[in-house]
């Protein structure tokens, strides 16, 4: 059987997942020109590599038409229900790393936990006349995080696709549950990361599908072990 | 039009709702989704079918009745009281049985009796599932989040932590934490550096100097002082969460909102058991223990049989627009549950009405109790 690697098509993700297999000694090599969205590996005819762009990796992932893939794990935790009996995390491979985290306005001084937000969503109709609104894309994540983990029912997700940190100044929404590498843009849109605030710490996973093909197949482990030695 | 794959005792359990004095309301199967979510929070939308009009409102297929016959009565403005009985298809993902099933249901908005009206809906929703499961026992669980209130009200405890208490019940998990939080000294509040600077500012205890402060900086800062919490909310809920974070609860105090927590009884032994929980803890629950023995009374009034019923001291529901009672109906030897219902008297402000109209209902769930029917070897 021919197992398929899905590698991120662009970016410094490509090239520090490519970087990786290389130390696992298996050397990416397009399949036609650079810009192919195919690939091999040297010496391991029987696996082929499919360049995909992050958020489809994890996607495919769920579906299980590929068997693995290097994502961040914040996508494929966004993108699957009932993520972990999906799929599973082999390895952290210690680039793209990026925390999801809820960013409220430095000015709100009473509210630096989550409970703090409780308290403030739990009034927030009475005084406004609205639901305390959360600007984010990871809509999944969030749900999780504020009614599993705290008990907060009462807020409205506004979604959005880019520049999420701005916006609590525009108005359009209370609060923001975005990632963040080094805090510097909520720093510099006057947002602070609540102390309990900190959903997931992400980074780049090598992520397999759960097929029950793989628990007899050889090159499975072997992929498996060339990269964790390799981390 | 009628449907084949109606329930097979539709018609008996329409004319049963007929002879109880309701009239039958259809509402259309796709309905705007906003007030679902606005009233259920974030969480319904998993739970739901949504879609979205050519335009970009979202729409879902209708997951309950309730907030679609209550908007229905708010646009036809045909005044209080009115009870109005359903029977349709409602729609949700769930986990086990089907995505689409029917419920039925009666809400009653509008009487002010609040103790008539609450025995009504308990008795009406027994005896309709009693229609279909003759020779069944039932057993009926009510539960009550004003007397938890009262006793919350009447700790002493300051009006933040009784939000937080109150908003968590109906929650166990939630409100243990709570608990556990005010009982330990350890676990004060977080708070920021900006907090300690704006301390050694004299800025806390001067609440006028604060609210300008918060503003100039909100101005600095590009944040607009309009488009979401004022400067003043976050002055006045600063000085609340420092009371909180100063707030412990002694330990009495404490397991007395646990003993009361625990109470689970036969709801005839309910009134005096609640009498002498007060009158051993000192707490002043008069109001509140009146209308719940109002109620006991008027159960009995109504002719439920009230030996089925038991009270549950922790039974709730963690939504904010239910005020006082909740039951559910189960049929002995099922372990589902056949009937729920409850009071919310803040639904139909929230969903836009001028006044305020007091509102109790209960909802049937048809597919379970078809399934008890079945299990009980009987054809409807």
């Amino acid at each position: 059987m021919t197992i398929t690697i899905a590698l991120p098509s662009k970016g410094r993700m490509k090239d520090d997942a490519s970087a990786i297999f290389e130390r696992a000694g298996m050397k990416i090599v397009a399949v036609g020109n650079d810009r192919s969205y195919r690939g091999r590996v040297e010496g391991w005819d029987d696996v082929e590599i499919a360049f995909l762009s992050a958020s489809e990796i994890s996607r495919e992932l769920g579906n299980g038409s590929i068997d693995f893939g290097v994502t961040g794990e914040d996508l494929v935790r966004e993108g699957l229900a009932n993520a972990d009996a999906r799929v599973e995390f082999c390895a952290r491979l210690g680039f793209g790393h990026a925390d999801v985290v809820v960013a409220v306005p430095e000015i709100w001084y009473d509210v630096d936990t989550m409970a703090d937000l409780g308290d403030v969503a739990a009034d927030f109709r009475a005084r406004h006349g609205r639901r305390l609104a959360i600007a984010t894309k990871y809509w999944r994540l969030t749900q999780n995080h504020f009614s599993g983990s705290h008990g907060i029912q009462l807020y409205r997700i506004v979604e959005s696709l880019g520049a999420t940190e701005g916006a609590p100044a525009s108005g359009s929404a209370d609060i923001i549950v975005d990632i963040t590498s080094t805090g510097s843009t909520l720093h510099a849109n006057h947002l602070k990361i609540l102390a309990d605030g900190v959903i997931l710490r992400s980074e780049a996973c090598l992520v397999r599908a759960r097929k029950p093909v793989h628990d007899s197949d050889p090159v499975v482990g072997r992929i498996l072990s060339a990269v964790r030695d390799a981390v | 039009m009628p449907l084949i794959n109606l329930p097979a005792f539709s018609a008996e359990l329409l004319a049963d709702f007929e002879s109880l004095g309701t009239l039958r309301v259809d509402t259309p199967v796709i309905q705007p989704a906003e007030p679902f979510l606005a009233m259920a929070g974030e969480d319904l939308r998993r739970r739901i079918f949504m879609t979205e009009s050519e335009t970009g409102e979202s729409l879902c297929l209708r997951p309950e009745f309730t907030i679609p016959v209550c908007l229905r009565h708010i646009e036809t403005a045909t005044g209080t009281p009115k009870r109005y009985a359903y029977l349709g298809e409602v729609f949700r993902q769930r986990r086990e049985g089907g995505n689409e099933f029917y419920q039925a249901g009666i809400e009653d908005l509008g009487d002010t009796d609040t103790a008539a009206s609450d025995a009504r809906a308990v008795g009406n929703a027994m005896r309709v599932v009693a229609n279909r499961l003759p020779g069944r026992r039932l057993s009926v669980t009510l539960g009550d989040q004003a007397v938890f209130e009262a006793v919350v009200g009447a700790c002493g405890l300051p009006g933040g932590w009784q939000k937080r208490l109150i908003h968590a019940f109906g929650d166990p998990k939630h409100l243990q934490k709570l608990l556990a939080e005010l009982a330990d000294p350890k676990a004060a509040g977080v708070f920021g550096p900006e907090v300690e600077r704006l301390a050694i500012a004299g800025m806390l205890d001067d609440e006028a100097r604060l609210v300008a402060h918060i503003g100039e900086t909100m101005e600095a800062t590009g944040y607009s002082t309009n488009a979401s919490r004022s400067p003043q909310d976050i002055a006045r809920r600063l000085k609340e969460k420092m009371e909180l974070a100063n707030t412990r609860l002694d330990p009495e105090t404490l397991d007395l909102v646990r003993e009361f927590l625990a109470l689970d009884m036969p709801l005839a032994e309910a009134p005096a058991a609640l009498f002498r929980f007060a009158e051993k803890s000192g707490l002043t629950l008069d109001g509140a223990l009146s209308r719940f023995d109002a109620r006991v009374a008027a159960l009995a009034a109504v002719g439920a049989d009230v030996s089925v019923i038991r009270y549950r001291a922790a039974f709730g529901r963690p939504l904010d627009y239910y005020t006082g009672l909740v039951f559910e109906v189960e049929a002995e030897g099922t372990p589902a549950v056949l009937a729920g219902g409850g009071r919310f008297d803040r639904l139909l402000t929230l969903l836009g009405a001028k006044e305020h109209i007091p509102a109790v209902g209960f909802s049937l769930w048809l597919d379970r109790i078809e399934a008890a029917i079945a299990a009980s070897g009987g054809a409807a």
